[in-house]
């Protein structure tokens, strides 16, 4: 047990103490008003919340902040299940249980990883340690020492290539660890943002190099150490074998060259002189063995199903879906928490995020399990979602039941902290139904409501947009709390989060009644979502997927009316070269943007079903 | 909910608008609901006297992008559209005590079709241009039997005749007509005037519920139009254009057109007055504080208090209507974003509103009037 946690538990008990004292003495000051109350105008008990167990069972510390593949989302996995049974739903067909598990990477080690120079052999992790994205694997060659390995696309108007005047097919590259550390600030702007550990990897690996070894120069910060394995969702290797070795492991190797040092050569580097170029190592075999220990978890979508009351044959679209992501992030493992550093690592409640849509979508079952029902009702809590939707696009990818045959799908993210009565809801662009349905339902349910037609949002309701389903996502809008260990149940508004639960009932009770499903509209998107780095000026109108392992870039949609949609790309494609440049994985696209010209029509490469097409994509300026 | 990776993070913030009232939007209005969502607008929304159903107009008939006259129950949700669904409406309003709703339709003109499909082509260019009301001249006003759906005629004069509503006892149909540039020979001056700005020539009549009887009751210069009955049925209070058509204000005259005078003296654009139940005060709107901010206000029936301003957003607030009871109010607003307005309801804080006007400074004249 972490010191942490151990502050946490005196502060919370010391609270509790606090708690009982203050609640002795309130009951006791407004216990008269308390009974005149309720014996004059309100009924002998308050209304019971339909949502408010849901969520504080599913933000308790026992579920730990319901991380993705934790012990955590594990029971509250169960929790849910749990209630779907009291409710009367049932496994989705053909499935025995509630639970769906999909596995995905929840993160890295070294497995083991080695170098041999000559006759010497480094095999500890403070020498020798594979890059997180490093192919597994060994390989054996000739060493050429390419700088800092940094190219600068043409497209930028800078000429920097590491490797302009060197070699390296079939040999394995050295390469320095961050950009040249006496460049002016201009230079190091440029060159910074090609000095990323995949980039330059890919570099060598397009130059025909059979292994990438990085070192930390004398002359750079964290000098001489390996490089710490970084936190990686993706995961995919990058089609190289790539490892930082230590400043000694170096030492050995430039031992070998007579009145050269990499202190020397770092120096000579380090101003960004273009024409300063590396050289082949001569004399010198070197075998890598490159392991990285992917850590493969299971996480658990849980999903289940109220029947029709009503024969569906013949209905179009016989399903309705309703759902809500449940995973939080636990105390912060996986570096997705806004909270201050002190902070970080406590448990991150996630009340609001998502335990109230979980609520949401558990009450609105209920009320539906009671009602005649025209079509069938998916109730889905998603995981992963705060990994990268992983959870829902794992269905996606194997639905149990077709995505075409769901009517419309309703989600909620963040629904428990209204202000002023007002209710956001997104996607209704989705189709041209909404307005009517909405319209009809909130004269009950009364919300100052803001609608947003796009469907492109952080939240699993991007996945069913992907997949061609009329969606709408409910919220409530962000506070200070977000991603936060603060986000706690005691701060969700119960009754308006009840409200959701009747208007959201309402709509899908609309929707489940109507004889024709709704038409689904794609909507355009004005914006890229995902990648987001800075100074990436082109857009392509794809969405990448983000949760798979597929060798080159698996598209999970493209955006309506951009680039990627009128070259002919479409959802589940996936992409392997673009302008020549060959893509392992999204970091390589990312990069692979940087080589596009507006436009100008780049050759694409790509594989639909398991057949090697071509199509011209014409980049545009990103808005 | 994920981190969104672009800048475009939607936060939902309220951003409370510095004021030096002692009172904010929430001390009079509080719940505020959206209440239209289908259709580019909606609007002036009038409450049936039991207070269970509304009243209004929106664009959202298929193949017709004009407005067009929609019942909505308050009690089940349901919408229906009463109006012929050809051509332009207007203005609809509850007959007390029988099953007819008046409104304002142009679906006579054989042109309408033609009118739509120009729009509709229009819209379908992509161009935009501000939003503008025309005062079609083959504007007339009709009532509308629930029990039956036949539709009766009730105006028969060229020029726009609209913006009807009924006395309390139902007997009366106060309205706007332009017939006055039709009817009579025209000076050049007039001429040019009605090519600008037609409503230049729009007075104030009156009308049996079955449409005999018509009478002018304003010969005033500019645009007198938006009449409506006071709750006892004793004074008509409406909105007086200068000639200019960007000066307005709150009027209020006796049935016969006797006893007309000005209460409100803002100096911009206040209109769209309506008489609380409790007889207390008008609630009107005025772009005072903006030509296109325009926001609810509340005045005395006397006008000798400062109006005291009811709305803080962004957009428009306009076309208050409070609900028989007077518990809740309707009106139009594009606080919900776009500059296309919704209807709107919320409570209604009459308490609140009585204790502002009693603390409310007497009233400032304007320097322009």
């Amino acid at each position: 047990m972490t010191t942490t946690t151990d502050g946490t538990q005196r502060a919370q008990r010391a609270q509790g103490r606090l708690n009982s004292v203050f609640s002795a003495i309130s009951a006791f000051l407004i216990s008269p008003f308390l009974i005149s109350a309720f014996s004059i105008c309100a009924p002998s008990a308050a209304p019971q919340s339909k949502t408010k167990t849901y969520v504080q069972t599913l933000a308790s510390e026992r579920l730990e902040g319901r991380l993705a593949g934790s012990n955590g989302e594990r029971l509250a996995a169960e929790f849910i299940a749990g209630e779907l049974k009291r409710i009367g739903a049932q496994p989705l067909p053909g499935q025995r249980d509630y639970r769906l598990p999909f596995e995905f990477t929840a993160g890295t080690k070294d497995g083991g990883s080695r170098v041999m120079i000559g006759q010497e052999t480094f095999s500890t992790e403070t020498d020798v340690r594979a890059l997180s994205f490093s192919d597994n694997g060994d390989v054996t060659g000739e060493l050429v020492f390419a700088g800092y390995g940094i190219v600068v696309p043409g497209s930028q108007d800078f000429g920097y290539d590491s490797y302009a005047t060197l070699d390296v097919k079939d040999k394995v590259v050295l390469v320095l660890r961050y950009f040249p550390e006496d460049a002016e600030q201009k230079t190091k702007a440029i060159l910074a943002r090609y000095a990323d550990l995949r980039y330059k990897a890919m570099a060598a690996r397009q130059r025909g190099a059979k292994a990438v070894l990085v070192v930390t120069g004398p002359r750079s910060p964290n000098a001489g150490e390996t490089i710490p394995m970084s936190f990686d969702t993706a995961l995919a290797g990058s089609g190289i074998v790539a490892a930082s070795i230590s400043g000694a492991v170096a030492k050995g190797i430039f031992d070998a060259i007579p009145g050269k040092t990499l202190q020397d050569a770092q120096q000579a580097l380090d101003s960004a002189n273009p024409h300063v170029a590396g050289f082949a190592i001569p004399n010198v075999t070197v075998t890598v063995h490159a392991m990285v220990q992917r850590e493969k978890k299971t996480g658990n979508n849980v999903a289940a199903y109220l029947p029709s009351t009503t024969d569906v044959a013949g209905v179009a679209k016989p399903w309705i879906a309703l759902g809500a992501h449940y995973d939080h992030l636990g105390h912060g493992e996986a570096g997705n928490t806004l909270a201050a550093k002190e902070d970080a690592s406590k448990i991150h409640f996630g009340a609001d995020d998502n335990a109230s849509g979980s609520a949401a979508v558990l009450a609105a079952a209920a009320t539906l399990a009671t009602q005649p029902r025209h079509r069938n009702v998916l109730v889905a809590f998603w995981s992963g979602e705060e990994l990268g939707l992983i959870g829902s696009g794992a269905f996606a990818a194997k639905p149990p039941i077709p995505l075409d045959a769901i009517a419309a799908y309703l989600n909620f993210d963040m629904v428990g902290r209204m202000q002023d009565n007002k209710l956001t809801i997104q996607a209704t662009g989705t189709s041209p139904a909404w307005a009517k349905v909405i319209e009809q339902s909130n004269i009950a349910a009364g919300f100052d409501l803001l609608l947003q037609p796009d469907p492109y949002q952080p939240t699993d309701v991007a996945t069913f947009n992907s997949s061609g389903v009329p969606s709408l996502t409910f919220f409530t809008g962000t506070h200070a709390d977000y991603h936060k260990p603060s986000d706690t149940a005691d701060k969700i508004d119960y009754e308006d989060l009840d409200r959701i639960v009747d208007f959201a009932t309402a709509i899908a009770k609309r929707i489940g009644d109507l004889a024709d499903a709704p038409q689904f509209t794609k909507v355009e998107q004005q914006t890229q979502p995902g990648a987001g780095r800075a100074g990436v000026r082109v857009f392509t109108g794809t969405i990448p997927d983000y949760s798979t392992e597929v060798k080159g870039l698996l598209l999970s949609g493209v955006i309506g009316g951009g680039p990627a949609e009128q070259a002919g790309l479409q959802k589940g494609d996936v992409i392997v070269e673009i302008a020549g440049q060959t893509i392992a994985n999204i970091y390589d696209y990312t990069y692979a943007l940087d080589v596009l010209k507006i436009g100008q029509p780049a050759k694409v490469v790509y594989i639909r079903n398991g057949q090697r097409r071509e199509t011209t994509l014409t980049p545009a300026a990103r808005k | 909910m994920r981190i969104l990776r672009s800048v475009s993070i939607a936060f939902v913030l309220v951003v409370q608008l510095a004021s030096q009232s002692a009172y904010q939007e929430r001390d009079f209005l509080t719940r505020v609901r959206r209440l239209t969502v289908e259709g580019r607008r909606a609007g002036e929304g009038y409450w049936s006297p039991d207070g269970r159903r509304l009243v209004f107009q929106s664009e959202r008939e298929p193949g017709n992008p004009f407005y067009q006259i929609y019942v909505l129950d308050l009690m089940s949700g349901d919408t229906k559209r009463i109006s012929p669904g050809i051509g332009k409406t207007t203005c609809a309003f509850f007959r007390p005590g029988t099953d007819e709703i008046e409104f304002a339709s142009t679906h006579a003109d054989p042109k309408s079709k033609q009118y739509q499909e120009d729009e509709l082509a229009f819209r379908a260019s992509g161009k935009e241009r501000r939003y503008a009301w025309d005062y079609d001249p083959e504007m007339d006003i009709y009532a509308y039997s629930e029990k039956t759906g036949a539709l009766k005629r009730l105006t028969e004069a060229r020029g726009y005749d609209a913006e009807g509503s009924y006395s309390p006892d139902g007997q009366w149909i106060v309205f706007t007509s332009m017939r006055d540039a039709y009817n009579r020979q025209l000076s050049e001056k007039e001429k040019k005037q009605l090519d600008t700005d037609p409503s230049y020539f729009a007075e104030i009549y009156i009308m049996r519920a079955d449409g005999s009887g018509q009478r002018r009751l304003t010969t005033v210069a500019g645009y007198d139009g938006g009449p409506f009955f006071t709750p006892d049925g004793k004074q008509i209070v409406w909105r007086r254009f200068d000639e200019s058509g960007l000066i307005a204000n709150v009027w209020m005259m006796n049935p016969d057109g006797s006893n007309q005078r000005q209460i409100t003296d803002f100096g911009s654009m206040s209109w769209a007055p309506y008489m609380h139940p409790s007889g207390q005060y008008i609630i009107f709107a005025s772009n005072k504080l903006g030509f296109e901010n325009f926001e609810l206000f509340i005045v005395d029936p006397e006008g000798k208090k400062e109006p005291v301003r009811v709305t803080y957003s962004d957009g428009f607030d306009g076309l208050p209507v409070p609900s028989p009871d007077g518990k809740t109010l309707a009106w139009t607003s594009s606080r919900s974003g776009g500059s296309a307005g919704q209807l709107f309801l919320a409570q209604w804080n009459h308490e609140k509103a009585v204790e502002a006007l009693r603390n409310a400074p007497p009233k400032k004249p304007s320097n322009k009037s």
